[in-house]
């Protein structure tokens, strides 16, 4: 209907036939033209402060009532800053109301209080919640098992690139596993930890909160990747060590009996690429006498066990992408997501 | 409707892609994370889109019925045949023929008519039958007789015309251009959505502008500055809303179908709700549109007839021996007959054959005496002579029904003066008594007193012929007028009026107590527009005009003033003369006003001059002539019955029964619909601080990220949805009917107590709720609040595989992320768990939940259901699907944010508590949404 009859206002209307139509037109023309005028004044006159109105919006109406006021007024006094400044003042002490900043300052206080004991609710949930915690022993550790597995040297990246007869390019790895066996060194070991017996969990039962002791490791036990001998940790002879640690899990235990091993080989291309790997201890394996760890808080020196991986014989001038995995029961190396779990995969490209 | 959003989440979404190229221009190996988000968001805008286009679309459909219009035939002479033709094929200068029951194809000229009574209602809103000839009467097209009217119908007689204009050209035509050059504003609610996303979209862009800034001063890079600024943006926008409140609406629409309001708009379902000013239509909207009997006079008495739609319930004395021959020549002088075949069929809903006034009075005498025909049957007509402008009375002659009696009964009715001249006698209490002065006296009281309510006064009388003069062979000749046409006895007066529904005074009075003024605005005659404004109580019954003041104190009506009469009666050439400011004062200064003779221009005039006093306007009607102000109004109303087609287009509403009471229930599912918005938005609003705050906290504080911007999604368009949908099934909490509508500028859908509770109150204790849930979960694990703290850099570090935690474990980068995953399962838990509390506390703005009922609301019930298994599912189900970030979740986790959602919960409590207790006080001023 509505498409049939719109039209362009289309006139032609014979037959005098717009007498009435017209005549109001002219009409609804002046109404138009006075309309925004009006409409103007209309807002100033309509401005009527309705008591269920919030007080704050009342002020704020005031002060565009007043702002209105002003740009009415302003070009005739050209008191601008004046009124202003009035604003201002009133909003900081308005006299009929008796009301001044004092009542933002209310609002103030009213917030922080609110939010204080917001505040000490909380503080009393994480409180209930610590006591809950125990300090020694994380409640749940199924997400941080099982272990995951990291190497040293490590410089942001997994991929070893050195000329051997360029000390530049492999300095650093040593002076990175330099560093990291500080913690290791012997008399340090035999001052702070006792020599425990192998082959078997160093349990120590007793309270929670009593100190543990710790097992000593050597940097001896790592033999020719030790750094005693060779303090360049074969780097300079394109043999390099590789320090592989387990991540430590409070109360983890390898299954007994059968120690958790390490075992590395190519991970893609020609298996012969490594013709020998020597695994320092030579059991390539973390001896159960390091588990279970007790947590950083009483387990003070405790001292991760580390397996040394010495690349003697690689071949040179290539990448060889190197996978090294721990085996043993209840150890799982081939989540897909992770790459670090019981696994580790980096690559050897030894210049020469 | 919620542009606003999408344009944020578009900007969202092209920052991702942007910052994937920027990723992947750096790093070929970079995580399609980002452009998965991205993919997300743009889906989440086309979707929502696409679904609010449904929504409304669907009810767009059921109006698009009401266009399908039989296309209409014309009987046109061309080349000397008569032809019928489809109307829009005729061309200025066709002869066309009309009959009765037509609708006229053009504007025509008149030609020849032979008894044409044309029903121009839909163009003037005159409800009697106006006379057309072929004599130029009058100057103004509208007034002439010899013009008949596009779409008008011819109700009786024939009539040959030339066609004059066609189409756009016609007076229809005109007023319908008229209504499609009225452009269409903004509908409240719109605007109020409007503002809703200003505010909304400012705190999210000003909050991630900030951001960006501290992020990039922090050294943060600035490819890690975008995405904060994506997820502050993704937290802040609730994507959800549009969805939401499309829902929400089409709920209520669906609602009030059912209660006989179509909605054609989703967004003018609240309009009415918001409405300050109604301006009402006269014939077929407040009144039945049909002339019915109202008042009696005879034994010099004024009786009050039952003018109710069904006439059951006639109470005025029947026993008098006067209304026993009132109600003979009521029956016999009359010529309109029931249409054969409407056995079944209520008496008032029968067709009938003839003009206004002998339906009403056949339908009156039907409803009293029964079987009208077979009365008349008894009482053989022998002669009669028709109604006609020069005798003004209508005369027949009948045997009587009495077999003893052998005389003639001559019956008449006619104009009361015309009839009253014929009369010697007048019939008191059965008895013929001569008519003297006093008697003419009480004659004209009455006559002038119903003449006075608006009403047609017809008069009765009847005469028996003596026996031995007009023997039963007589023959009646009506041309030679054989018989006596004086000497008759005056049995009584009958008034008729087109009556008010009788839903309408109760309605009007309900609109009155909600705040609503209402405005008659009719083409018909002042008197009798005052008369229905009376009736129904547009003007009450102790309210004068000015012209009743200065009746009262016998001044002249210049020296009244103005502001002591409540109610004024303008008509248009009044209106004609005024200025707007003169209109304005008008409106502002009576409560009360009748517009009498108005034109369709002037109909927008007013309409404008209310929506200047900043009133939402509504506009009832059913004309053509309503139609500009229908389109002009907040919201047009028209009839479904008896609307035209132009006035339904035009309308954004229908009344599917005709039913001003409709209105009511309108208003009311309006007003409910407003609050409930409220508290959906608040609803909504509140989750989105504690979506906000873990961005701000990972930028600040450097904590591995609680919750991720995929989960916020699952949140915003999962969990929440059904809830916040079920808000809108929500009762009312105080009787909405007895406050005053809402002011178009101050009282805004999303005010500052709003946004202030919902954001810095409820919004914060979310949060905070949720922290803890996420604290539990990393300390649990091993990573306690001091350990996380500034660990962020390393945390996200991806060979970093032996990062130590508190307890000295060290975790490879997956495993955290996995930890990672399973903090934002337990935030996006934490959230779900309080939002059940906000959900329960949204319930109500004031009263208390236990005053409110916990289970009237059953679909409250459904969203917390559809809340816990939506979650559940994510967790549960879902967990193992890697790029939703979800993980199983132990089940005590569930468990941790309750005492914060009860903590919510109380608090509201005491809220509302105290608002009811201290009303007006600054906390109920500051804390009532």
């Amino acid at each position: 209907m509505r498409r049939q009859l719109r039209s362009r206002r289309a006139p032609a209307f014979p037959y005098g036939y717009r007498y009435r139509l017209d005549d109001q037109d002219e009409v609804n023309q002046n109404y138009l033209a006075d309309e925004e005028e009006e409409a103007e004044e209309e807002a100033r006159v309509m401005v009527v402060p309705d008591l269920e109105e919030e007080e704050e919006e009342e002020e704020e109406e005031k002060e565009e009532e007043e702002k209105e006021e002003e740009e009415s007024q302003a070009q005739e006094t050209g008191s601008a800053w004046w009124r202003k400044w009035q604003i201002v003042n009133e909003y900081l002490w308005d006299p009929e109301k008796r009301m001044s900043l004092a009542r933002t300052g209310l609002i103030l206080v009213i917030y922080f209080f609110f939010y204080a004991s917001l505040a000490a609710v909380v503080t009393l949930c994480m409180y209930t919640l610590f006591l809950t915690i125990s300090p020694y022993m994380p409640t749940f550790t199924e997400r941080v098992k099982p272990p995951g597995v990291m190497i040293r040297p490590f410089a942001h990246s997994l991929n070893f690139n050195f000329n051997v007869s360029e000390p530049d390019t492999w300095q650093h790895y040593v002076i990175s596993l330099n560093g990291f066996l500080q913690g290791y060194n012997d008399s340090l070991q035999e001052e702070m930890n006792v020599d425990c017996p192998p082959g078997q969990y160093f349990i120590q039962d007793g309270d929670e909160d009593e100190d543990k002791k710790a097992c000593q490791f050597k940097r001896s036990f790592l033999k020719n990747c030790s750094g005693l001998e060779d303090p360049t940790f074969g780097y300079s002879t394109g043999q390099p060590c590789i320090l592989l640690k387990m991540n430590r899990i409070v109360g983890f235990r390898p299954e007994p009996g059968d120690p958790v091993k390490v075992s590395c080989k190519v991970q893609r291309g020609d298996e012969n690429d490594i013709r020998s790997i020597n695994y320092y201890p030579e059991s390539a394996s973390f001896d159960l006498r390091y588990y279970p760890y007790y947590g950083k808080l009483t387990h003070v020196n405790y001292t991760s066990p580390l397996v040394a991986m010495h690349f003697t014989d690689v071949v040179k001038n290539q990448a060889v992408p190197v996978q090294c995995q721990l085996k043993g029961k209840g150890i799982i190396n081939d989540v897909i997501n992770d790459r670090f779990v019981g696994r580790v995969i980096f690559t050897l490209n030894i210049e020469t | 409707m919620v542009g606003g959003f999408s344009i944020l989440l578009w900007i969202g979404a092209i920052l991702c892609w942007i910052a994937y190229g920027i990723q992947y221009s750096n790093d070929k190996s970079s995580s399609l994370d980002s452009v998965y988000l991205g993919s997300v968001l743009a889906l989440v805008v086309v979707l929502t889109g696409i679904f609010a286009y449904y929504q409304e679309a669907k009810s767009t459909n059921i109006m698009a019925s009401f266009h399908q219009m039989i296309p209409q035939q014309a009987l046109v002479i061309r080349d000397s045949e008569k032809k019928t033709v489809p109307a829009d094929q005729l061309v200025v200068g066709d002869i066309v023929e009309i009959k009765g029951g037509d609708r006229i194809p053009a504007d025509i000229r008149l030609l020849s008519a032979q008894g044409c009574k044309v029903d121009n209602s839909s163009l003037t809103g005159e409800s009697e039958p106006q006379p057309r000839s072929c004599e130029f009467t009058h100057d103004n097209p509208l007034e002439t007789k010899n013009i008949s009217f596009f779409s008008t119908t011819c109700l009786e007689g024939t009539a040959t015309g030339v066609v004059i204009s066609t189409g756009d050209r016609t007076v229809i035509g005109q007023i319908a251009s008229l209504a499609s050059g009225v452009e269409n504003s903004k509908t409240p609610i719109g605007l109020e959505i409007e503002h809703f996303v200003h505010i909304v979209a400012g705190v999210a862009v000003s909050i991630g502008v900030l951001f960006f800034v501290i992020a990039v001063s922090m050294k943060y890079r600035v490819l890690d500055s975008i995405v904060f600024l994506i997820g502050i943006i993704v937290a802040n926008v609730p994507e959800g809303l549009l969805a939401t409140v499309t829902v929400a609406l089409s709920l209520t629409a669906k609602r009030m179908a059912k209660k006989n309001c179509l909605v054609k708009g989703l967004e003018a379902v609240e309009t009415l709700g918001s409405t300050s000013i109604i301006c009402s239509d006269k014939t077929g909207t407040l009144t039945q549109n049909r002339m019915t009997v109202a008042h009696l006079w005879f034994d010099n008495q004024v009786f009050v007839a039952d003018t109710s739609e069904d006439h059951s319930n006639q109470v005025f004395d029947q026993s008098s021996a006067t209304w026993a021959s009132l109600s003979k020549i009521i029956t016999l002088c009359n010529r309109a007959e029931f249409r054969p075949g409407q056995e079944g069929v209520p008496v008032m809903k029968k067709a009938v054959v003839g003009d206004a006034s002998e339906t009403a009075l056949l339908k009156f005498s039907e409803v009293i005496l029964g079987n009208v025909m077979e009365i008349r049957k008894r009482n053989r007509k022998v002669a009669e002579i028709p109604f006609n402008s020069t005798n003004k009375f209508q005369l027949s002659i009948h045997e009587t029904d009495d077999p003893s009696d052998k005389r003639f009964l001559v019956v008449m009715k006619g104009a009361p003066e015309r009839v009253l001249e014929k009369c010697s006698t007048i019939m008191v209490s059965g008895q013929e008594q001569p008519l003297d002065r006093s008697t003419a006296q009480t004659f004209h009281t009455a006559y002038m007193e119903l003449g006075g309510l608006g009403e047609r006064v017809l008069g009765f009388c009847h005469l028996y012929l003596p026996a031995d003069e007009f023997p039963a062979t007589y023959s009646f000749d009506v041309d030679a007028m054989n018989f006596p046409t004086s000497s008759f006895c005056f049995v009584g007066l009958l008034s008729m009026i087109d009556p008010p529904r009788s839903t309408v005074p109760d309605a009007v009075t309900k609109c009155r107590s909600a705040g609503i003024k209402i405005i008659m605005v009719t083409g018909d005659h002042p008197i009798t527009a005052k008369a229905i404004a009376k009736s129904v109580g547009i003007i009450s019954a102790n309210s004068e005009t000015v012209e009743d003041v200065a009746k009262r104190l016998n001044v002249a009506v210049e020296q009244v003033d103005k502001r002591d009469a409540k109610a004024a009666v303008v008509t248009g050439m009044e209106l004609k003369d005024m200025s707007p400011a003169q209109l304005d004062e008008l409106l502002a200064n009576h409560s009360e006003i009748v517009f009498a003779r108005t034109s369709p221009q002037q109909k927008l005039i007013i309409v404008e001059g209310c929506q200047r006093q900043d009133a939402i306007v509504a506009v009832t009607g059913d004309g053509v002539n309503d139609s500009p102000a229908l389109k002009k109004a907040d919201i047009g109303i028209a009839m479904g019955i008896t609307g035209s087609d132009a006035a339904k287009s035009a309308a954004d509403m229908v009344l599917l029964d005709d039913n001003f009471a409709s209105i009511v229930t309108g208003v009311e599912e309006g007003r409910l619909i407003f609050d409930n918005l409220k508290k959906t938005i608040a609803y909504t609003l509140t989750k989105n601080i504690a979506e906000l705050c873990p961005f701000l906290i990972y930028i600040i504080a450097g904590l591995p990220l609680p919750i991720g911007t995929i989960t916020i999604l699952f949140i915003d368009l999962g969990t929440d949805i059904i809830p916040s949908i079920a808000l809108a099934y929500e009762k009312a909490e105080r009787d909405i009917m007895n406050r005053k509508p809402r002011h178009k500028k101050k009282d805004r859908l999303v005010n500052k107590p709003l946004a202030v509770y919902s954001y810095l109150h409820i919004g914060l204790m979310q949060a905070l709720g949720a922290f803890v849930v996420y604290f539990t979960v990393y300390a649990q694990q091993g990573f306690r609040p001091s350990a996380l703290l500034n660990l962020r850099v390393e945390w996200e570090k991806g060979y970093v595989n032996d990062l130590e935690d508190s307890y000295g474990q060290e975790w490879t980068s997956y495993q955290r992320k996995y930890l990672e995953w399973t903090g934002y399962t337990a935030f996006f838990v934490g959230i779900m768990v309080q939002q059940i509390a906000d959900l329960i506390i949204r319930k109500t703005r004031r009263n208390s939940i236990f005053q409110q009922g916990l289970f009237r609301n059953k679909v409250i019930w459904v969203g917390i259901a559809s809340q816990v298994i939506i979650a559940l599912i994510l967790s549960c189900g879902l967990g193992s699907i890697v790029a939703l970030n979800f993980t199983m979740l132990r089940p005590q986790y569930w468990f941790v944010a309750v005492p914060h959602a009860v903590l919510i919960w109380v608090y509201d409590e005491v809220r509302k508590l105290a608002i009811r207790l201290y009303p007006g006080s600054w906390w109920d001023k500051n804390m009532y949404y």
